[in-house]
């Protein structure tokens, strides 16, 4: 199976420019529309470990968006426990064919790394995050050290 | 403009033209009673010395009288004659000849139909034997309702008309005495005048050279040289020009001589001057023809150069050849130049060598006419009407006006706010004769470029003006006067709206619904009967047609041509399944839409539909007449239109039948579904009836055949629902399809209960949800809209589409609502037309958006920005991802600037139509099998279809509140949800559908209802200011714990009006 032009062109662009928050990006031998990669947050609480991502992008791409799913769980407002996450710069309203993976995941680093308690999909987390901080930090933390996946080694 | 110098060297030859005998009454070419100054002065033509006037009129009474008499003795000759009262149409009863007598004279008293046969046409003897034919049909007006003119003028005038050559006689008497005739039984109030202007079809022809040699006029045998100076200093601004002496005859009007005499009255607080003017001008076609015509300096550059010398009295600045050249090049550019050709003709009368001037706008896309440059060689006296016949063609494509809509709009005001009543009074009376005329004239073919001038200037006071008094009393004249004109004119005018008066289409359009509704409750019982009804209907058709032409168009049009449908039928054919597989056989599926009489005119001439229309300026609904709609008593309608379908059936077109059928955008979908179900009753019943026929006479001969029962019976099992269905009604299908058109009666298997609709009801529902089941494999639910779309890769073979088409079909004709979902584009499609890329906004916004985007892409980097090839992909039902090249050789094709929208025509052609076209018309031909021969496509438009199917989108809001799930501290007994499902349930429909695409970004009900939605309602902290938010991904809607119930209603109104859904926006 092959993958659209333009799609085999954006794996190639990630993979040479080693993003230093986004690594080991591969595409799945049997679909080429489904990728993983790993998340390397700078900011605490998230700053001690990595977290693996999938995304998925429709056979229409780029004239529909690509979702993102959570393979690692984490301890996060806007990303539920199933691992979903919402994302607008992928919403449908906003989407932009011209838009291009590298800037989804810079998106998704940036909330990363600054939850928005404002527009949570876990409303007790956005709640504890916004009254408890240290106590946010703290679950975070340790829920960091049990379920992610080892920071890269440079 | 055109070259003034040549126009005088042809005017002689015109002039010879006009003077041959057996004028047409159509418009001759030459004859242009039109512009001022001399002659034809037209306007107050009295007949000389006013004596011989009431000789002329009892004449030309009797010739008319006698016209009738003789077309019911003999008849006109004409063996196909369809006149109900000529004698050659076999439909006269015999009479004595004092009966026939006595009916002639009714005849003429109602003003009927004459049988226009070319033997009629020439001159009545007593006509010929005039002594001084006139030449532009100027004689006219009975001297005894001109009370303000001096006797001067009359003879002025007739003098100046005597001046002028000889022509069709025969059409100045009759047309004199309709006038007359019209002027004697209205008996308005205080009219100064009427003329009869002349069949003249090529103003110009006459009007510039006569503006140029006044001096024609002098040497003329009149005794007054009264009306030159008047006339011919009426466009020129000065107002000391233009306002003539008190009793002398004002013979146009421009804006700013009607202000400065405005003025002058308000000075002296005499508003006699003004009085006079507006009586002069506003009561007489020619005078208001001539009048409120836009000078050079008031247009803009682009207007039509061509046609704007047509009423000026003094010319603009002549263009010279090369100019006209040079116009003429930079339209020939575009391949529409050379249509208007014809109008340039006209404009220019007979000057052969008249370039092809057009100022075409986007919109005519129609073929140049081949009457153009090549008819203007021809000499025009061999063929005098066929000219002009083109040209009045030629000039049905433009929207040329040269009324002067600012100025026109600067004297509304002044002439509504002026203190002097009278002056209004006299406004009104002036237009409401003028109106009679033009209605008195309509078999008279008169000058429709005129009436038309004149038309526009009086709809655009009354839609212009506030006072409503002066719009009720004269908007139902002006109905009369339009809907009398010729269909030709008609396009003309709604091309005109369109152009120039799209700010005024609303008003029009409610100001002829309040008559509508004004005249439906006056006259509830015979408001079907009711003249004035239809003619204002009439008339909103025109402006319905000036509507679409005012919005945005697609272009080219998505209708397909017949041809089209049939080599689309011939290609799935082909790499489809073989026709001897295909069970359904059914060639029918190229019909016409509709019946051929019911055609649209208009719709054809404009080429323009409806359905071409996205996003109409007034928004369709608005045609709808409620009171009308209300009261019409379909059955009454549909036996009228029946009537017209027999008479079209006969062949006969002398139809005094009206059907609102044909009017179908006045009726509201519930009056056309009464059409539809009187139809369909109709015609089970005339199916039963043919059927008990057939049984009694063959009785005795065949067993008691499935075939020959009276109804439509299916006899299924519900464990083979499909399959039993399938094979029932492919047998009908194949047997007889008229059978289809029986009423359904559907019995189940060993079970008892007699189909009265209720078995029949859930026989639909069950075979629907099976069909539809997306486990089925014959449709996909689209993710996003929950729409349900063909399986572009489906196991089934087309019989199984074709019974889905005809169950629905069967469940308009059967009157049951489904419960299926299919975006719009599968009705427009029903209806003949083909999917393009508007049509994805409904079938995938997504998809349309992304695509929009990329048109509006403007970066010249657009290869490296997308890096799309022609080459598209989509996931087939497995899931598995599909490629497919748009064009030979896309993988390698980039899509840049200059291929973008062919890019994104392609895909969308390819999505909507081409990759499902073989499932598409097995279904369509399922559905044409029901309904090929119902009104169903003449009434319905691919929205109203939708609700016939799938009746309105009522939400079950009850079945989502038991299905909605709680999170984050809520459950279904928390004070402020308990809270929410009241306001919920209270809310109207409208703000529920916004609730709806709030929480899951889709007003659409998903199959199966909204139970099926799966919403999440998620506590979002304490009570706070925020509003509420969602996440349409997810279906969560996002809830602050208010504090109470008045600030939870508040809040959620706010969100839902306000917000795009989009939680994190």
């Amino acid at each position: 199976m092959t993958a659209p032009r333009r799609l085999r062109k954006e794996l190639c662009d990630l993979q040479d420019n080693t993003l230093k928050s986004f690594r080991d990006i591969k595409a799945d031998d049997e679909n080429l529309l489904r990728w993983t990669g790993l998340i390397v947050p700078d900011n605490p609480p998230y700053n001690k470990g990595a977290f693996r991502i999938e995304i998925n992008f429709p056979a229409e791409y780029p004239f529909k968006p690509p979702k993102i799913n959570f393979k690692t769980r984490i301890y996060h407002p806007n990303i539920d426990e199933k691992g979903q996450v919402c994302l607008p710069i992928i919403s449908t309203e906003n989407w932009k064919p011209a838009t291009r993976t590298e800037q989804v995941v810079q998106a998704l680093i940036a909330l990363i790394n600054d939850p928005e308690p404002e527009h949570p999909l876990r409303a007790e987390l956005a709640e504890e995050f916004l009254k408890d901080r240290k106590k946010f930090v703290k679950n975070a933390e340790d829920y960091t050290k049990k379920h992610s996946e080892k920071r890269p080694a440079d | 403009m055109s070259d003034s110098g040549e126009e005088r060297d042809h005017q002689p030859m015109a002039r010879q033209t006009s003077s041959a005998p057996s004028p047409p009454p159509s418009p001759s070419p030459s004859a242009s009673p039109l512009p001022g100054v001399s002659s034809a002065s037209t306007s107050t033509s009295t007949a000389p010395g006013g004596q011989a006037t009431p000789e002329m009129k009892r004449s030309t009474v009797r010739t008319l009288i006698q016209r009738y008499f003789h077309q019911l003795q003999s008849g006109c000759g004409n063996e196909q004659c369809t006149n109900i009262n000529c004698a050659s149409s076999g439909r006269v009863a015999p009479m004595t000849p004092n009966e026939v007598a006595a009916r002639a004279l009714q005849l003429f008293s109602q003003d009927a139909r004459l049988c226009v046969n070319p033997a009629q046409l020439q001159p009545p003897p007593q006509a010929e034997l005039e002594p001084q034919p006139e030449r532009v049909a100027p004689v006219a007006i009975s001297p005894h309702d001109i009370d303000m003119l001096s006797p001067n003028e009359s003879s002025s005038s007739s003098s100046s008309s005597s001046s002028s050559s000889n022509s069709s006689t025969s059409t100045i008497t009759s047309a004199s005495t309709t006038t007359t005739t019209s002027a004697q039984s209205q008996s308005s109030p205080g009219p100064t005048s009427v003329s009869v202007p002349g069949p003249s079809p090529s103003p110009i022809a006459t009007a510039l050279p006569r503006m140029e040699q006044p001096e024609l006029v002098a040497p003329a045998p009149a005794p007054e040289p009264a009306p030159a100076p008047a006339s011919s200093t009426s466009t020129s601004s000065s107002s000391g020009e233009c306002t003539t002496e008190n009793l002398s005859e004002v013979k146009s009007l421009e804006a700013s001589c009607l202000i400065s005499l405005y003025e002058e009255c308000v000075k002296t607080d005499s508003y006699d001057k003004l009085y006079q003017a507006v009586g002069d001008v506003f009561s007489c076609v020619e005078r208001l023809s001539r009048s409120f015509v836009r000078t050079p300096d008031t247009e803009e550059e682009e207007t039509p150069a061509a046609s704007v010398p047509i009423f000026l009295a003094k010319p603009p600045e002549p263009l010279n050849k090369e100019q006209l050249r040079t116009l003429e090049g930079e339209h020939d550019k575009d391949e529409d130049s050379t249509q208007q050709a014809g109008a340039m003709e006209a404009v220019a009368g007979t000057d052969t060598e008249a370039e092809a001037v057009s100022d075409v706008d986007g919109d005519n896309d129609d073929d140049a006419g081949p009457e153009d440059a090549d008819d203007e060689d021809v000499p025009m006296e061999p063929a005098p009407k066929s000219t002009s016949n083109a040209q009045l063609k030629d000039l049905s494509l433009s929207s040329d006006t040269l009324v002067d809509f600012e100025g026109l709009r600067r004297v509304q005001q002044l002439l509504f706010a002026s203190k002097s009543r009278t002056v209004i009074d006299k406004l009104t009376s002036s237009v409401i004769q003028l109106a009679d005329w033009i209605h008195y004239m309509r078999r008279y073919t008169p000058d429709w470029e005129k009436v038309i001038h004149c038309l526009v200037i009086c709809f655009d006071l009354a839609t212009n003006t506030k006072n409503m008094d002066y719009l009720d009393r004269v908007l139902p004249k002006l109905c009369l006067a339009a809907s009398s004109m010729s269909v030709k004119a008609q396009v003309r005018l709604a091309r005109i709206w369109a152009a120039h008066c799209a700010d005024q289409l609303h008003t029009l359009v409610s100001s002829c619904q309040q008559q509508i509704t004004l005249q439906v409750l006056l006259d509830e019982e015979a408001m079907r009967e009711n003249e004035h009804i239809i003619c204002v209907t009439k008339v909103l058709k025109i402006v319905f047609y000036a509507n679409i032409l005012a919005s945005e168009l697609e272009r080219p049009s998505c209708r397909m041509s017949l041809e089209e449908q049939a080599e689309i039928e011939e290609d799935s054919t082909e790499d489809g399944v073989p026709p001897e597989e295909d069970l359904f056989l059914y060639n029918q599926v190229g019909h016409p839409h509709v019946p051929k009489f019911a055609e649209d005119q208009m719709e054809n001439m404009l080429k323009v539909s409806a359905i071409d229309c996205r996003n109409p300026l007034v928004p369709l609904e608005e045609f709808y007449n409620e009171a009308l709609s209300e009261n019409i008593q379909m059955h009454h309608d549909y036996l009228s239109y029946k009537s017209l379908v027999m008479e079209s059936e006969v062949g006969s077109s002398s139809s005094n039948y009206f059907s609102f059928m044909l009017y179908a955008f006045i009726l509201t979908p519930a009056t056309k579904v009464d059409a539809l179900y009187y139809d369909s009753r109709m015609r089970m019943y005339s199916e039963r009836y043919s059927t008990l026929y057939s049984l009694i006479n063959n009785f005795g001969q065949d067993g008691p055949d499935a075939i020959h029962r009276p109804d439509l019976k299916l006899t299924v099992r519900r464990d083979q629902l499909i399959n039993d269905a399938l094979v029932g009604l492919e047998l009908v299908a194949m047997s007889n399809p008229k059978d289809l058109k029986k009423q359904l009666v559907v019995e189940f298997v060993g079970e008892q209960g007699i189909d009265e609709g209720g078995v029949s009801k859930e026989f639909f529902q069950l075979i629907v949800e099976e069909i539809f089941n997306p486990a089925f494999g014959m449709f996909l639910q689209q993710e996003e809209t929950n729409n349900m779309w063909f399986n572009a890769t489906p196991f089934e073979n087309g019989a199984q589409f074709t019974l889905i088409g005809i169950i629905i079909g069967l469940a308009i004709y059967n009157n049951v609502i489904l419960a299926v979902n299919f975006p719009m584009v599968v009705y427009r499609k029903l209806l003949g037309y083909r999917g393009t890329f508007c049509d994805l906004r409904d079938y995938s916004p997504m998809l349309y958006s992304s695509l929009k985007s990329l048109l509006d892409f403007e970066g010249e980097n657009m290869e490296d920005v997308f890096d799309q090839t022609f080459k598209i992909s989509y996931s087939n039902v497995f899931g598995e991802m599909v490629e497919h090249e748009l064009v030979p050789h896309g993988d390698v094709v980039l899509v840049g600037q200059h291929n973008k929208q062919l890019f994104v025509d392609l895909y969308a052609d390819f999505l909507l139509n081409k990759n499902i076209q073989q499932q598409f018309n097995s279904f369509r031909k399922g559905f044409e099998m029901v309904t090929d021969e119902s009104p169903l496509k003449l009434l319905f438009r691919p929205e109203e279809i939708e609700m016939l199917v799938c009746g309105s989108r009522e939400f079950d809001f009850v079945e989502l509140e038991h299905s909605t799930e709680y999170e984050g501290g809520y459950s279904y007994e928390t004070p402020i949800i308990k809270d929410f499902w009241k306001i919920v349930h209270a809310m109207p429909h409208e703000s529920k559908r916004k609730l709806l695409e709030f929480a899951t970004g889709s007003a659409r009900v998903p199959v199966g209802g909204l139970k099926c939605l799966r919403l999440l309602i998620t506590r979002h902290g304490p009570d706070s200011d925020r509003l509420p938010t969602s996440h349409t991904c997810f279906n969560v809607l996002l809830l602050p714990e208010y504090s109470s119930k008045v600030k939870l209603e508040e809040r959620l109104l706010k969100a839902i009006n306000y917000s795009k859904g989009f939680g994190m926006l």
